[in-house]
């Protein structure tokens, strides 16, 4: 990716991080796993007996918090200070970019989903294109994102893994890979167990739990060290000097160009992905919609906020550290695996208790199973819901579906394993490659759907087919050669102005341009169709039981704005 | 001997090879006949996602269509053939998991006979998918009556 130059092999080791069986770690791991259980058991879906009455509605904090709980990641607990780590000016890209998408999704297309009203997000492009066709593009590319996405996830996990549960390589697997299988399996029955748990109430209680644990890993670390006292999102400025002009130098790794590509794609990426926009079809009305994304950002930022002052933390004391056995500066200086454990390895050498340790850790881990767990829903419900009942089996009874969503699951543990045995690039890269997907195939097709009524079929068709090539390119140019040739891309130049890492910021306005093109060189789409996009952004409140396919079906006349 | 028969449907063939057998029942001892379809909140979250069960208990089942209109058509065959015969029929909706709404229905309606239909899933795909069928005789006090759609044709 960056300037780093790391090449990561398969046994994957972080420099200075006690590598062993830990008892307390590993009871928190499996304990803050229970916890998660057991409160999606104790809020579990009530039977519903009589479904026209209204019962518990969900608030737009409790839903700001489901929102957090769902984006924070491995990718926002241990990536992003990774990537800040490793490239330090550039690694900002991913606090912009990661925060700025909830202002577009806030402003032009919260509120809208929810009055659209589907299911899924292939739904929306089948069901506002009018093809299947789309649909099942959709659904391939939704499968894909949740793909692309969980092997940032598996490595994470993996390599957090390594410190709690220690070096277990078995069958000529490295203690790494091994533990990659051994964490994925626990997701996949993680995702079996939590198949009937509420979502919202359960999200909201992994979000303050997650958050404690990364916060509280911060403070420790910084109020123990000196670094800082009640506001280190501020004082960890004092050490920059100390840190060496890699951390600070204005694009000292990455160069402007790659800078604005990597954020652009993360913004893009944000309003694009399924996993994200899901919580939008389903809240109780707009106005929770939109102060659903305002209280979610909110929550995301306690955490954004904090990764560059942990990461400077981390780096310093990765350099005072005699275990590490290099310094940050040096030649080869601090690895990827490292920079992408720096939040847990911190702790460790800042000698908090073993205990303390193991709580920040498993915070890491269970940040990754949670969202992985969602992303795997996303991808099951692609294949079950997508592209099984809608596009193959009609009459699918519910119990088909069932098991067409399980097989779907465990395609996605299988294949996540296999590309997470050596994965191409650090976590927070990995799940770029996703945002870059998501931005330009599904953000242009929401984006133009929503806002502009004359989208139409072969429009979409065309710009979906132009986004998948365009994100392709690159992943071959400079992915595929991680996996099977000298980890060089094939052609350099392409790599630096269309870099995988932020294809979309080439992908999104090539994507709108054909799309729009083709819309309108081709026909017109139906006047129903035009109703009910007009209906999407109509300035009339909408009733909180109607969709805009409802309203135009009634025969509604919808405002025009 | 029988006054409410209840027909629980998912809209499958299987389930609609029962539906002959509580009308010719429901006629010959004048009772009323009930059709239960269960949105399955288990199906739901695997294929829809958790957020979907969500709506539901916030009382939105209105808006989504597709899934109403499933429902509606399922428990509807059933009424059709009914009304074909001479008999009412009510229809009812609700979510969870199958065997144990049809045990809720029966206790709160009085009804006094089952009849459901079975696909006889045995090995691995019963083990995959289980019966509502099975479940449902074990939880049900009232009498059942699986009909075993391999033979009903």
């Amino acid at each position: 990716m960056t300037g780093t130059g790391t090449l990561l092999q398969s046994g994957l080791l972080p420099q200075g991080m006690d590598v062993s069986f830990k008892l307390a770690p590993a009871v928190l791991v499996l304990g803050m796993l229970a916890v998660f259980l057991l409160i999606g058991f104790v809020f579990r879906v009530a039977d519903t007996e009589d479904m026209w009455v209204a019962g518990r509605s969900i608030g737009n904090i409790e839903n700001g918090m489901a929102i957090g709980a769902n984006w924070m990641s491995a990718a926002s607990y241990l990536g992003m200070a990774a990537l800040i780590a490793l490239s330090g000016f550039y690694g900002l890209a991913f606090v912009v970019g990661w925060t700025t998408g909830y202002f577009i999704l806030l402003i032009f297309m919260a509120a809208q989903m929810r009055r659209f009203g589907k299911y899924t997000a292939p739904d929306f492009v089948g069901d506002r294109f009018n093809s299947d066709t789309a649909r099942g593009i959709a659904a391939v590319t939704a499968f894909l994102i949740a793909f692309v996405y969980a092997i940032g996830q598996a490595r994470g996990m993996a390599l957090v893994g390594l410190y709690i549960f220690g070096d277990i390589g078995f069958a000529g697997l490295s203690g790494y890979q091994a533990m990659v299988i051994v964490m994925m399996t626990i997701t996949v029955l993680y995702l079996t167990l939590s198949g009937m748990m509420g979502a919202t109430k359960n999200m909201a209680v992994q979000y303050v739990i997650l958050i404690g644990a990364f916060l509280a890993g911060m403070y420790v670390v910084g109020w123990t060290q000196g670094y800082s006292t009640v506001l280190p999102q501020i004082e960890y400025g004092m050490l920059i000097s100390e840190l060496g002009t890699e951390f600070s130098e204005p694009f000292a790794t990455a160069s402007p160009y790659l800078w604005i590509a990597t954020c652009f794609s993360l913004v893009v990426g944000t309003c694009g992905l399924p996993h994200v926009l899901v919580r939008f079809y389903t809240v109780e009305n707009e106005r929770t919609a939109r102060w659903s994304t305002v209280t979610g950002l909110f929550f995301i930022l306690l955490l954004y906020l904090g990764a560059p002052a942990y990461t400077a933390f981390g780096v310093r004391m990765f350099d005072v550290n005699p275990n590490t056995a290099t310094t940050y500066a040096a030649e080869g200086g601090m690895s990827a695996a490292t920079a992408d454990v720096l939040v847990v390895v911190a702790a460790q050498f800042a000698n908090l208790p073993q205990w303390f340790v193991g709580f920040v850790a498993a915070g890491g881990i269970a940040a990754a199973i949670a969202t992985t767990a969602g992303l795997f829903i996303t991808g099951s419900s692609a294949v079950s819901h997508d592209i099984y009942v809608n596009l193959i089996n009609e009459d699918a009874t519910q119990r088909q579906q069932i098991l067409v969503g399980r097989l779907g699951i465990v395609a996605l543990g299988v294949l996540t394993t296999l590309a997470a045995l050596d994965p191409a690039a650090p976590i927070g890269a990995l799940v770029s490659y996703a945002f870059s997907l998501a931005g330009t195939v599904l953000f242009p097709m929401f984006f133009l759907g929503l806002w502009w009524e004359n989208t139409n079929r072969q429009g979409a068709l065309a710009g979906m087919l132009t986004g998948l090539t365009i994100w392709f390119i690159p992943m071959i140019n400079e992915v595929l050669p991680t996996y099977i040739g000298n980890g060089e891309p094939y052609v350099a130049a392409l790599a630096q102005w269309l870099p995988a890492i932020g294809s979309a910021l080439i992908g999104v306005p090539v994507v709108f341009a054909v799309t729009i093109i083709v819309s309108v060189m081709t026909d017109e789409p139906s006047l129903e169709t035009k109703k009910m996009v007009r209906q999407c952004h109509s300035p009339e409140p909408m009733g909180q039981q109607q969709s805009a396919e409802d309203v135009v079906t009634d025969g509604g006349e919808p405002l025009d704005d | 001997m029988y006054e409410n028969i209840l027909v629980p449907t998912d809209g499958s063939e299987t389930s609609e090879a029962a539906v002959e057998h509580a009308i010719g029942l429901a006629e010959k001892y004048g009772a009323e006949v009930h059709a239960l379809y269960v949105v399955d909140t288990d199906s739901m979250s695997l294929s829809l996602g958790a957020e979907q069960l969500d709506r539901i208990e916030q009382g939105h089942f209105g808006e989504m269509t597709e899934i109403k209109d499933r429902a509606d058509s399922a428990t509807g065959f059933v009424a059709d053939r009914a009304a074909e015969h001479g008999l009412e029929t009510v229809e009812h909706v609700s979510a969870g998991r199958p065997h144990s709404l049809i045990e809720d229905y029966v206790e709160d309606n009085d009804i006094d006979l089952v009849v459901m239909g079975s696909h006889g899933r045995s090995g691995i795909k019963r083990a995959l998918l289980g019966s509502v069928a099975e479940r449902t005789l074990r939880s049900v006090t009232a009498p059942v009556m699986v009909v075993d759609s391999r033979d009903s044709a």
